[in-house]
């Protein structure tokens, strides 16, 4: 939608410049090449726009750490076409929740691969820590006019980590009305992701089996997306636009996180049961943990709001999104950033958001072995009940030659609750919920030519 | 066919209601800046987007719902 805004300032130049349209297509191979300046009206000029980023995204506890490189590259044509270029490079490493729950005693896995074992100390959360990948994700997107006040993109998109493949394609059309002061638009994304574990996708609900013994896995899976938005924008004064979003997305195939667990507990005493057989000299688990299962169908609901408003150069920026899932998620995420000029192109833009999401129907800390069990479970922090808090701020400025550089810091921390009607004996007394604090900074350089 | 009908009047409906609103051409120098697009800085929603939905059971909203990892 930013988009919308340039257009809107160009648009008007269009009609006059159509004679010009052949030279600067001419111009455009030029300046590929070249560099030159072409002579024509400055606004029309075609040009590129440069917008890169580097990423530090680090948990605490020795958890996710990201360093990522981001680039969207654009080349701006003659009759306000344009193409967008994505590019981002991600280095991931660290720890994560296995699913396992908290022991009085140490406890050993059997990794995602199979190949090894590793243990965790009594009385702290099951983290695997082989967590290691580099994700290459690619988008491209062409924007032109369509008729006086029409404008389409089409796009595309992929991306490839070790055991992930992801192939989307995306289509969006806006179109003005009220004097270009109200946009409607719709899109659509669909999917096609190709989910590839190390040692295989596990069987749901079968155990974690000893190092060496893969019989429960099933190779690769896949799963498809679509996604459907339609969406206004009104401008409601010279200081104030709006804009609602509905949007519509169905998730269909293997949705499970491959590898995560659950650990299947005593009905009394809430204690993981341990296993029946001697541990063999290979290692394996030390309990008896079961592999999640969650519905192979998803289908969520959003609507999102959004007001900016001016205030005397101060930018105030707030939104609003609703989302509801027939897995039975609600979360409610509410964002706040003021824009605030210091001195010519400076700005400190402090930046709050706030989120709460109440459990999925099939959310469990853990399996009864007194019970029978359930058609889907899934442990996955993601998918419980917790609230975040982010906290930031960014400055930004331009630099000599009129580039923007900025710099963001910020605070994101999770907090989570188990309903209390989940907990079983011991697991009253214990730390269940694996919070998450993460600290994200972002340097941001832009420039244009 | 009446329910068919009922986006398309909704929708004229809406129209007409917003066609009250707004501004006349030469008063959209703020509404220009770039600190007033809906979307200011693409690499930042990006990123945001793409944070979050590693993190969080919801996604998208202002766009399509990112994805493209394995790591939900």
């Amino acid at each position: 939608m930013a988009d919308v805004g340039v257009t809107k300032m160009t648009k008007s130049h269009r009609k006059n410049d159509r004679s010009v349209s052949a030279t600067l297509a001419a111009a455009t191979c030029a300046l590929l090449g070249t560099g030159a300046s072409a002579p024509v009206d400055a606004q029309e000029e075609p040009k590129w726009d440069f917008n890169t980023s580097f990423l530090y995204y680090g948990e605490d506890e020795n958890r996710v750490q990201d360093a990522s490189l981001k680039s969207i590259i654009r080349r701006l044509f003659a009759d306000d076409k344009s193409l967008s270029i994505g590019v981002t490079v991600d280095t991931l490493t660290g720890a994560t929740p296995s699913g396992a729950i908290r022991q009085d005693v140490a406890q050993t896995f059997t990794r995602p691969s199979g190949n090894a074992a590793y243990s965790v100390p009594a009385g702290e959360l099951p983290l695997d820590d082989t967590f290691k990948d580099t994700r290459v994700a690619l988008t491209a997107n062409w924007t032109q006019p369509a008729g006086e006040k029409g404008l389409l993109s089409v796009g595309m998109s992929a991306s490839k980590e070790y055991d992930y493949l992801h192939t989307g394609l995306n289509a969006n059309y806006a179109h003005d009305f009220n004097n270009r002061n109200t946009t409607l638009s719709a899109g659509i994304a669909v999917a096609r992701d190709s989910i590839e574990p190390v040692g295989g996708a596990p069987t749901p609900f079968t155990p974690m089996l000893d190092v060496g013994d893969v019989s429960n896995r099933n190779g690769d899976q896949d799963k498809d997306v679509l996604d459907v938005i339609f969406g206004v924008s009104q401008v409601i004064s010279r200081d104030l636009v709006m804009q609602v979003n509905y949007s519509y997305s169905m998730s269909d195939g293997y949705l499970n996180n491959p590898y995560k667990v659950l650990s299947l507990v005593d009905g009394v005493t809430g204690d993981t049961l341990p296993r029946t057989t001697p541990l063999p000299p290979d290692g394996g688990p030390s309990g008896q943990f079961l592999f999640e299962g969650r519905p192979d169908e998803r289908t969520q609901h959003s609507l999102y709001t959004q007001a900016k408003y001016n205030m005397n150069g101060k930018v105030l920026d707030v939104s609003y999104r609703y989302m509801t899932d027939d897995w039975e998620i609600d979360s409610h995420t509410m964002d706040v950033r003021y824009r605030w000029p210091i001195g010519a192109g400076s700005y400190l833009e402090p930046h709050l958001r706030f989120y709460t999401q109440s459990e999925a129907e099939f959310y469990r800390l853990s399996l009864d072995s007194s019970q029978p069990l359930p058609q889907f479970a899934s442990s996955d922090y993601r998918l419980g009940n917790f609230d975040a808090i982010t906290a930031g701020l960014k400055y930004g400025w331009k630099t000599r030659n009129g580039n923007d550089m900025s710099l963001r810091v910020e605070w994101y921390t999770q907090s989570g609750t188990v309903p209390a009607g989940q907990l079983i004996g011991n697991q009253a007394g214990r730390d269940n919920y694996p919070d998450l604090n993460a600290l994200i900074v972002q340097f941001s350089y832009r420039f244009s030519q | 066919m009446k329910t068919k009908l009922l986006p398309a009047v909704l929708l004229v409906a809406l129209c007409a209601g917003c066609s009250s609103m707004g501004v006349e051409p030469w008063d959209r120098d703020v509404l220009a800046r770039e600190d007033m697009q809906l979307v200011t800085d693409p690499l930042e929603a990006a990123t945001d987007d793409h944070i979050y939905f590693s993190k969080e059971a919801s996604s998208g909203g202002r766009g399509f719902g990112g994805g493209g990892c394995g790591c939900n």
